[in-house]
């Protein structure tokens, strides 16, 4: 129970470093003078001793939305699977209640772009809403494909369940299913090719264009809630697709943990690199190749013997 | 002999008709001043409730058919309570032809089943089908009856047109509460009467539903009129009740009873979900039309800050269509979600591999909806009003509040007492001979809700609506508690004057995915600017609307029209020979049947068919068309 509750509080801490890794390594590669890693917890800092300017046109929906989009994924933490052998991890939580609570932040997130009467914030909002509208059915048939391998619809269970046995003769649907959820794991959290998260232009950005009107402790709940989000998705990545490490004692096994988040953070960065953003319309191809690897993924799992 | 049976299934959707009623009527009530034929409503209103309650408890199909019918001609006439214009008047036109067209199909299954005995009960007809050689031909009368009803594909178009033309509180009740009594007849006569189910007839009715949620939704999408929005999304969960109800019979037809009732659970869970937060929904539409005098999504506009309760109340309903947790729209979407995961204990391995398309049908949906709804709620309660209509306006009348706060009543106690619906619904499927899965749902106290299948998920519903607020209500205090500076100020937003110009519309809101789906929608998009001096980027006035049409009337509807029309154009023809043709007809019919029965004496052969079919077409030139004038 002390692993648990240690471990949650421990990922929300490391959440802001993460992004500020991602950048700081972009900045490294572009021969830039890189940012501090520790940038998110300065920016946190400093958010929360602003005075918050609510815009005139905005409702109270402005003044409760942050925190709902906040509140569903700090709930989330505490239904991963258990990063040190074992310790205590909500078993029971299935994939659609994650999915579930992640799109309801979204659904926040999408309410306070349109609130404030700018046409940057419906901008934002309607991209917003086609990309999650395509990412869902990809995400439930990836949860769905992998649930079948560990053998347990719960995440909790299905991490432990992959971990103590690796589903070698799966390896083929579990490679697919790999690949879906990257593509997933970038198109969540508004990564290049996708969505661009450092830009403040008007023909690219989605995520920014949602929060354009927000500042001070308001900002920083949805910035918080956009490092939780990737540090979520980091670690269902790393927990049900990378499953090695959880056997080692308690320190060494959350040490792997975090190199493995890091990797992850690293891989990410690399292809921020190396790509450039996709058109908005040509979002659709990218989402349907996950769609595609999610349903080859399920179909070699059945045809290959279940 | 029975008139009216009071088994547990006929007291479920009597629940079903009075929880979607009783907030009805105080909402009815709080809009009567807004009517002006009220003697005429007031009939039809009444009739109506009494004539869906007729129909859950008729024993036999006399009674049954009485009340169908009794229902479908009130909400006929309620339809019409305010005939002002042609549109209201073509939308009941449809609806009356549409739901008499399903009326016939249930009356020749019934006079099929009855065996002409039209007293007989519901459990009597089963010996008769089953003597019947030809069950599937029962089945389709059945679904052509019940899902022109229901508004599931191909036999939906009439719905989102006669849907909103009726007075709200008559959409809320349409919507939500008659359509649930098309999916009673589904329960009570494949139950009854029908069975055992071959495995087609689930696999043809998952697939309707799969249809009918996607078309559903993505027509919602395209909708500038809120309450037709409202009335596509009905058409969507009647798709998503009618997957679970097909998972059900394709488990029952594998044989595997524990996951088919656990599906069939979903799906009437679903149909309770659907009934509240439809109803809520449409009571809230209808307010804002009350206030506002226009249905059209694009003139609202910031009405949250008029209408507080109206807007908290249709924000419930929102998230609990988009199937979000932790309401209760979420909690049978999952319950339909884990029937259809249930699907790798089938060991068919098409079925296997065809089903995750329905997952991918379902989750698509959910995606869409969560979609649809960010717009009806964002583009109508947020952001600035967009027309002087919404400025005016402000919260509804006492009755209709309490009406909607009941309605959302409703919806809270489907969320937090879950389990106790779900033990009468399985009460209800036990009396129909089905296993009881209650103690496998709910095995370790009421607070997990866990999936039939092996290794299923497991939601708890209560722990996630106390862990929500209580995160929520934490950080709440805490921002509270830290009395952080709050300025009411202008923002930036990009240099621009934020006007209520300057915001999102619906029809912008919806660009992507319309644009995404163009291949569906074919819409009819009318641009015009007046450029200035010449310059194409330049315009002093620019105006974009854009219409769709649905695929579906496109081509199914106007094309049976057509072939009606020209098929009509010639026997009208025929009408007006002389009377020395009518002869001249007589003849070539004899000699139509004279050469056909050698078809059936089995002495056919191609050469005197030839030779018949030149004589028949020459005297047929000759004797009847005759001469071009």
């Amino acid at each position: 129970m002390i692993a648990y509750i240690f471990t949650i509080v421990f990922l929300l801490a490391v959440a802001p470093l993460l992004l500020s890794f991602i950048k700081m390594v972009k900045m490294v590669l572009l021969f830039k003078k890189p940012v501090s890693i520790f940038q998110g917890y300065r920016n946190f800092a400093k958010l929360m001793q602003k005075e918050t300017i609510i815009s005139e046109e905005a409702s109270s929906m402005t003044r409760y939305a942050p925190f709902l989009v906040l509140s569903p994924l700090l709930v989330t933490m505490f239904f991963l699977p258990p990063v040190v052998h074992g310790a205590f991890y909500v078993s029971f939580v299935d994939a659609f209640t994650i999915t579930g609570l992640i799109s309801l932040s979204t659904f926040f997130l999408m309410l306070l772009g349109l609130d404030s009467a700018s046409a940057f914030g419906g901008m934002g909002s309607s991209r917003e809403a086609f990309i999650a509208a395509l990412v869902e059915p990809a995400m439930v048939l990836t949860v769905f494909s992998v649930s079948m391998m560990a053998g347990d619809l719960g995440v909790g269970q299905a991490g432990v369940n992959l971990a103590a046995h690796f589903p070698k003769e799966h390896m083929a649907s579990f490679l697919f299913a790999g690949i879906s959820f990257y593509i997933l794991l970038l198109a969540e959290n508004g990564r290049i090719p996708i969505d661009n998260p450092e830009t403040h232009l008007e023909l690219t950005m989605v995520h920014e264009a949602m929060i354009l009107d927000l500042t001070g402790v308001y900002l920083a709940l949805v910035e918080s809630a956009s490092s939780v989000k990737f540090i979520i998705f980091a670690s269902l990545f790393v927990s049900l697709f990378v499953p090695f490490g959880l056997a080692y004692a308690a320190p060494a096994a959350l040490f792997v943990f975090i190199v493995k988040l890091f990797a992850v953070a690293l891989s990410v960065a690399f292809l921020e690199v190396s790509t450039a953003k996709l058109r908005l319309f040509k979002v659709p191809n990218l989402l349907g190749v996950a769609i595609v690897f999610a349903f080859l993924s399920l179909i070699t799992f059945y045809v290959l013997g279940a | 002999m029975h008139m009216f049976q009071f088994d547990t299934l006929s007291m479920v959707f009597s629940a079903l008709i009075f929880l979607g009623a009783v907030p009805n009527l105080f909402y009815s009530h709080g809009y009567l001043p807004h009517i002006k034929r009220k003697a005429h409503y007031q009939l039809h209103y009444f009739t109506f409730i009494l004539s869906m309650i007729g129909v859950v408890v008729a024993a036999n199909a006399l009674m049954f058919l009485l009340f169908w019918e009794l229902m479908s001609l009130t909400s006929w006439q309620l339809i019409l309570t305010e005939a002002k214009e042609k549109k209201t008047v073509d939308a009941a036109r449809f609806y009356f032809i549409m739901t008499h067209f399903g009326f016939i199909f249930l009356l020749l299954f019934f006079l099929i089943v009855s065996d002409g005995d039209l007293d007989m009960g519901f459990a009597a007809m089963h010996t008769v089908v089953v003597k019947f050689a030809y069950p599937t031909l029962l089945f389709f009368f059945l679904i052509l009856g019940f899902l022109s009803k229901a508004g599931a594909v191909p036999l939906h178009v009439w719905l989102p047109y006669a849907h909103p033309e009726a007075p709200s509180p008559v959409s809320a009740l349409m919507s939500g509460v008659m359509l649930k009594v098309a999916i009673y007849g589904m329960f009570r006569f494949l139950f009854d009467v029908l069975y055992p189910w071959p495995l087609e007839w689930g696999i043809i009715i998952l697939v309707i539903g799969a249809l009918s949620s996607l078309v559903g939704v993505l027509y919602a999408l395209s909708e500038h009129d809120i309450k037709a929005l409202l009335a596509n999304h009905s058409i969507e969960n009647i798709g998503i009740i009618l997957m679970g109800f097909g998972m059900g019979m394709i488990f029952e037809s594998m044989h595997l009873r524990i996951l088919s009732s656990f599906a069939f659970i979903a799906a009437l869970f679903h149909t309770f979900n659907h009934m509240s937060f439809k109803s809520l929904l449409f009571m809230g539409a209808g307010s804002v039309l009350h206030q506002t005098h226009t249905k059209n999504i694009e003139k609202y506009g910031g009405l949250i800050k008029a209408m507080p309760v109206t807007a908290l109340t249709f924000l419930l309903a929102s998230i609990s269509i988009s199937a979000l947790p932790p309401t209760n729209g979420f909690l049978s979407e999952w319950m339909i979600f884990q029937s259809m995961l249930s699907s790798s204990h089938l060991d068919d391995m098409s079925l296997k591999l065809a089903i995750p398309f329905a997952i991918f049908a379902l989750a698509m949906t959910g995606g869409l909806a969560i979609a649809c709804f960010v717009k009806a709620y964002g583009i109508t309660f947020l952001g600035l009003h967009r027309s002087s209509n919404a400025k005016h306006a402000h919260e509804v009348n006492g009755m209709m509040r309490a009406g909607m706060l009941m309605m959302a009543a409703v919806v809270i106690s489907l969320m937090l007492f879950t389990p106790f619906y779900i033990a009468w619904f399985d009460k209800a499927l036990v009396q129909l001979g089905r296993l009881s899965v209650y103690a496998h749902i709910f095995p370790d106290g009421i607070l997990h809700m866990h999936s039939a299948g092996m290794h299923g998920g497991v939601v708890s519903p209560l722990i996630l609506l106390a862990a929500l607020l209580g995160t929520t209500g934490l950080m709440m205090f805490a921002y509270k508690a830290l009395r952080v500076k709050e300025r009411i100020h202008r923002t930036w937003g990009c240099g621009y004057h934020t006007s209520a110009k300057t915001q999102y519309s619906a029809t912008g809101f919806a660009g992507p995915i319309r644009r995404f789906f163009n291949w569906l929608y074919k819409p009819d998009e009318h641009f015009v600017k007046e450029t200035v001096a010449g310059h194409e980027s330049k315009f002093s006035t620019s105006h974009y609307e854009v219409h769709v049409t649905p695929l579906f009337e496109k081509t199914l509807y106007r094309s049976v029209s057509k072939a009606a029309n020209t098929i009509s154009y010639w026997v009208y023809r025929l009408a007006h020979f002389e009377q020395t043709r009518y002869a001249a007809m007589i003849f070539n019919l004899m000699l139509l049947v004279l050469f056909s029965y050698r078809i059936f004496a089995h002495t056919f052969s191609w050469a005197t068919f030839v030779l018949e079919g030149i004589v028949m077409i020459i005297s047929i030139k000759v004797l009847i068309i005759g001469e071009k004038r």
